[in-house]
């Protein structure tokens, strides 16, 4: 039962419908390598529990549905975001260019202090089929000044990477209120494990409950 | 093309281009644990397959290859690639002569949203057709086979025209919209396991996160094939379809109500966002006592 002390960190996916949000987050949390995922309806839900500089961490993430009938449910979800991955597919011109959209809604409802990364998806592709140059993603994370990746979910490359900083910078900016829980986890967890041993010993006792 | 008068027939061209692309995109990875939608169809429409003017196939071909400015020898190169790195091609299609069962899909849909331009095509329709069209497709009957199309566009319309509203995000908050369905179904739900509600309030565990899935996609993402046609079965046979798709839901919640009232926030999303293999008979009589 010690789970449920935990840190949490709650992620958020936006991007445009079919940039490959749900491949990118059931490659990293499930390590799944299916190349064919069914259109998300509205929104889906995945964890994923790391170590992180020595922390245990349970990421939970948010995968929304990026065709516009779906904006209405997933907007209610900005807010409760601690970090956003921001996907487009370097394939699809357009999607880059409703980054800027998804930004727009990020500022308007997300938390102040959400923390972002950019992504490129599909890096995967053959360069004949490029159509957001390195450098424009580049660019564009550096204006915002948040932190840029180009992944491939089919090929598995820079998934754990993307996701692993964001989780970082999430723990950066809420630090005081991460070591003030983890504080309260070794005092839990120890709280937790006599408790056991207790509730242990009153079964033995005829089910009699003994209280601390 | 390059009149840029927004009613212009080209730009009305591209803006369908726009929609026939992410109806493609959602018709090539409909039911994608089943091989049936990238079969070719036993019947061809030989209308389209002798079809002097452009197909889809042929659109969705040339606007991939327009929007990506390659040179002649595109193809050429690609294919190179291709062998090389054993990528999938996106874009692969049948030979000449032959439809897969996912393009007949595709045009269904495509038909749909130009006959229903205020609503257009919306993610989850396809879910809803292919169901539809793989009872008819997959008769024993050669001749309900071959009309299989025609009859699962029919019985397409018919059913849209009952569920539209729940596509359509004006009507979000209208009474026949998602948002009362999913009240409607809480409420429900506390009329029957006040404790189990409790237990989803106190866990802020809201209907959209579940319900709203169920509800827009009538659950075909939530069963394998046979049991949404099961399920379907039970639920279009009824003369109070929706009434009857609530307690569904309800009957589903209740079903594992065991687990939710010991699980955490994360496994109990997990546990209704993925739901277990269950008899559907089972939540069809659930559901036939909640009414009740």
């Amino acid at each position: 039962m010690a789970k449920q002390y935990d840190i949490i960190i709650r992620l958020l996916m936006v991007g445009d419908s079919g940039v490959g949000k749900t491949c990118m987050l059931c490659r990293f949390a499930d390590d799944d390598i299916s190349s064919t995922h069914v259109s998300t309806i509205g929104i889906d839900f995945k964890i994923k529990t790391l170590t992180i500089d020595g922390k245990k961490i349970r990421i939970q993430i948010w995968d929304t549905a990026g065709q516009e009938r779906y904006e209405t449910i997933t907007k209610q979800y900005y807010r409760r975001a601690q970090g956003i991955v921001l996907v487009y597919d370097m394939k699809n011109e357009e999607s880059f260019k409703n980054i800027q959209k998804w930004m727009k809604y990020i500022s308007d409802f997300a938390p102040e202090d959400v923390e972002l990364i950019l992504v490129a998806n599909k890096s995967d592709a053959y360069n004949s089929e490029r159509k957001v140059s390195k450098e424009h993603g580049e660019m564009f994370a550096k204006e915002h000044r948040i932190p840029f990746y180009e992944t491939s979910a089919y090929m598995d490359m820079n998934i754990n990477e993307a996701f692993i900083m964001l989780a970082r910078i999430v723990m950066k900016r809420h630090k005081k209120e991460i070591d003030k829980q983890m504080e309260h986890i070794r005092l839990f967890c120890r709280e937790d494990s006599d408790a056991h041993i207790i509730e242990k010993q009153g079964k033995d006792n005829n089910g009699c409950c003994v209280l601390m | 093309p390059l009149n840029p008068n927004p009613d212009s027939n080209w730009s009305q061209y591209f803006k369908d281009n726009d929609v026939l692309l992410q109806i493609d995109k959602d018709t090539r990875r409909l039911l994608p644990e089943i091989a049936f939608f990238q079969r070719p169809t036993n019947y061809q429409c030989m209308e389209i397959i002798n079809a002097e003017s452009e197909t889809l196939r042929k659109r969705v071909e040339y606007t991939v290859l327009n929007a990506g400015d390659v040179g002649k020898n595109w193809l050429g190169i690609t294919n190179v690639h291709q062998k090389k790195r054993s990528l999938p091609d996106e874009y692969a299609t049948l030979p000449e002569g032959q439809e897969a069962h996912w393009e007949v899909v595709e045009r269904i849909l495509f038909i749909y949203a130009k006959l229903n331009p205020g609503q257009g095509y919306v993610q989850g329709m396809n879910e809803i057709i292919g169901p539809i069209y793989y009872v008819f497709a997959s008769d024993s009957d050669k001749e309900i086979q071959e009309h299989a199309e025609a009859d699962a566009f029919f019985c397409f319309m018919n059913l849209m025209s009952e569920i539209r509203d729940s596509f359509i995000k004006s009507l979000d908050d209208s009474a026949s919209g998602i948002n009362a369905t999913m009240t409607n179904t809480m409420l429900k739900l506390k009329s029957k396991d006040m404790r189990l509600w409790l237990k989803l309030q106190e866990q802020d565990l809201k209907p959209q996160f579940f319900i709203f899935r169920w509800v827009t996609l009538l659950l075909s993402q939530e069963f394998p094939l046979p049991d949404i046609i099961r399920l379907w079965d039970s639920l279009f046979s009824d003369e109070k379809r929706f009434e009857f798709l609530i307690d569904i839901c309800c009957a589903m919640i209740i079903l594992v109500r065991d687990k939710l009232i010991d699980g955490d926030f994360s496994s109990n999303m997990k546990l209704l966002q993925n739901y277990p293999d269950t008899d559907v008979n089972l939540i069809l009589t659930k559901a036939s006592d909640i009414r009740r």
